[in-house]
């Protein structure tokens, strides 16, 4: 018993209020943002659906579930992972719990705030950045708070030496408050003029997958792994170069977006090159991260589907990124499966993996149920598989369709309905598969509360490895 | 990474390495455009909108319009955007310097809407576009939430919409644009950028137009 002992320790006890708070809030926003994707998706084929509420005009539904599932999901699932992997790696019990706690509570507020405004109609009309003015100074103070306790975990490590882990989490935490507050200044307080604005937006939009998302998802990964596999992760030296090269490279690569637009053409020349740059750190992550692949519970299936999207996607935004497939592929749905790769099946699936290994520790006590966990894994990747390649499909048609002038706007909407269906299909999957993991969830806190005695989760002994 | 404050300064400094090269450089290089004065024409080019148009951008941009139609015409030769008709020259960060909330766009479900009041042969009209908004059109969802129907006692109200078929509503009834719809109106019948500067004229042919042959 020693070994699970020091598996479920001190530091998870203290950690189990606010992480738990956290990975519950993220659960709800991870549902809402799967209805709201579904209606969104369906209004795509189906013009008329909702037609007769402002409200749930598919502009708003969109917006609704775009910021409900960065924001709300992965933002809450993220930023609790992170923290517990902070204090885990600190090797001392989470403190400032209570900051965690008020910090959650504001973010939740924050985020439940945004979605009114914007069903009321108070977006501000850039991707990714769709929160109300007045809903932001709430994430700002909310992050702020959080961090106490990830500022406090880093002070206090017990070794000099830092884990990749904790970079990126680390990274994480500063960067949010400094690219929405600056966000904040440069398109709401006093905007930048005209065509500036979709200059800055795209800027900000890049960096919150970038430097937010990226690392939350990436810090969670770079700690379940060689916890799960119990090796040290293979080329670990050079996993700060693939940390640097994400961080310097990385956030230039926003312009992208602006191919053929009303800007310097030096804005998305620039992208294209860092584009071009970055393939480095997605090639140092994929060796660093190589052992998932040797198989495993659901934790390493999903964080090897999570790895695969990763690389994946970003070799293929490197590719798509050159003018002569940009001028195909923008403006279309195409663009659409390229964020949700990154989203849903990188960010989103990572932090799955690593849920499934955080949640029993946390919980003292092991899943409920293995059956959904897997019914969950199994729907999760195939919805996004399907999405991704729906929207790819119908992204490719209607972007040659486009650039053919004969083709009317009717008979592009003909084309591309089969695959829209195709990708209301992934959506349903989707949400069924959350569904699974949210009572999944439920049962398992449910079952920790109502049990009197200390935790009882012992750990498969080949867990029991601790190699960070 | 042994040293704690020499990671935060990394940090820091890798941010603001690429806020500055990307959107301050920007500002440096656009932030002080100015209208274009035509001597021939004896005004400067982009003209303001009419206050009631940026009331009707505000619409655009709560409604979401931004998320299927982009306003931005990309140059002759990449894409077809001229041959679609939504413009013969390309936009430039000049043509947005007066809006205040300027709607790129990056999607396009629905055609390019930077020149709509000006398309060719005949661009649509106030009564079209209302009509359009109403009841939708093929992939565009109805937007009859902006509309009122409301109970004819005498005249007509002048500005009903003339519905005819399945639509008209019903005997005594009319169905008239809320404020909201009239300045989305207002909006979408100001898109139209006329004039041609300098750095919207296609590269090459500038160059053809001098006297001599090319260089």
């Amino acid at each position: 018993m020693s070994t699970a002992t020091t598996e479920v320790s001190a530091i998870d006890t203290h950690a189990r209020v606010p992480v738990l708070l956290l990975l519950g809030f993220g659960l709800v926003w991870l549902l809402v943002s799967g209805v709201l994707a579904l209606m969104a998706s369906v209004q795509l084929h189906t013009p008329g659906f909702m037609a007769g509420y402002a409200w749930l005009t598919y502009g708003r539904t969109q917006a609704l579930q775009e910021t409900a599932f960065v924001y709300g999901w992965l933002g809450n699932a993220g930023l609790g992972l992170g923290l517990w992997i902070l204090a885990r790696l600190a090797g001392s019990s989470l403190r400032a719990g209570n900051w965690i706690i008020v910090g959650g509570i504001f973010w939740n507020a924050g985020v439940a705030l945004s979605l009114a405004g914007i069903m009321a109609g108070d977006m501000t009309g850039h991707a990714l950045f769709q929160l109300p003015s007045y809903a932001q100074p709430l994430l700002f103070l909310a992050v702020g708070a959080m961090s106490v306790s990830g500022v406090l975990a880093w002070s206090d490590r017990r070794s000099e030496g830092t884990y990749a882990a904790q970079w990126y989490v680390f990274a994480a935490l500063f960067f949010f408050p400094w690219i929405l507050s600056v966000a904040y200044v440069s398109l709401l307080a006093s905007p930048l003029r005209g065509v500036l604005q979709s200059i800055a937006a795209g800027w900000y939009a890049q960096n919150l997958l970038t430097l937010w998302l990226a690392p939350l998802a990436l810090g969670a990964a770079y700690y379940v792994v060689p916890k799960i596999t119990g090796r040290v992760l293979p080329v670990y030296q050079f996993a700060g170069l693939g940390f640097w090269t994400l961080i310097l490279v990385g956030s230039w690569t926003g312009g992208r977006h602006l191919i053929g637009g009303p800007v310097p053409a030096w804005v998305p020349s620039l992208a294209i090159a860092s584009a071009s740059l970055l393939v480095l750190h997605y090639l140092l992550v994929l060796l660093n991260l190589r052992g998932v692949f040797g198989g495993g519970g659901t934790s390493m299936k999903l964080l090897a589907f999570g790895l695969i999207a990763y690389v994946g996607g970003g070799l293929a935004d490197a590719v798509l990124s050159i003018r002569s497939i940009s001028v195909i592929t923008h403006f279309t749905y195409f663009a659409q499966a390229q964020q949700q790769l990154a989203l849903y099946g990188a960010f989103s699936v990572m932090i799955f993996g690593a849920l499934y290994y955080a949640v029993p520790r946390l919980a003292g006590r092991a899943l409920t149920s293995a059956t959904l966990a897997g019914g969950h894994a199994i729907l999760i990747m195939a919805g996004v598989v399907l999405l991704v390649v729906s929207l790819g499909a119908a992204g490719w048609s209607q972007g040659h369709a486009l650039l053919d002038p004969k083709i009317s706007y009717p008979e592009i909407a003909a084309a591309t309905r089969p695959w829209l269906l195709g990708a209301s299909a992934a959506q349903a999957l989707l949400l069924l598969g959350n569904l699974m993991l949210g009572v999944n969830f439920a049962l398992t806190l449910s079952s920790s509360l109502l049990a009197s005695t200390a935790p009882v989760y012992a750990p498969p002994a080949k867990l029991a490895a601790s190699v960070s | 990474m042994k040293n704690g404050p020499l990671f935060f300064l990394g940090l820091f400094a890798s941010l603001t390495f690429s806020f500055a090269g990307v959107v301050l450089f920007a500002n440096a290089q656009l932030g002080g455009l100015t209208p274009y004065y035509d001597d021939a024409e004896g005004k400067s080019f982009p003209e303001r909108m009419p206050g009631v148009a940026e009331r009707g951008q505000l619409v655009y941009r709560d409604l979401g319009c931004v998320s299927c139609h982009t306003q931005q015409v990309r140059r002759p030769g990449f894409g077809a955007d001229q041959a679609r008709g939504w413009g013969e020259r390309q936009s430039v960060a000049r043509d947005f310097i007066h809006q205040p909330n300027p709607q790129v766009g990056a999607m396009r479900i629905g055609p390019d809407l930077t020149n709509l009041a000006g398309r060719k042969p005949s661009a649509l009209d106030a009564e079209d576009l209302m009509k359009l908004l109403y009841a939708g059109q093929g992939a565009m969802p109805a937007h009859a939430f902006l509309f009122e129907t409301v109970k004819v006692s005498g005249q007509v109200p002048a500005k009903a919409l003339k519905l005819t078929g399945n639509l008209a509503p019903a005997s005594g009834m009319a169905v008239v644009p809320s404020e909201r719809a009239q300045v989305l109106v207002a909006y979408l019948l100001s898109l139209n950028t006329v004039y041609d500067y300098p750095e919207s004229r296609p590269f090459v042919k500038a160059a053809k137009k001098t006297e001599g042959g090319i260089k």
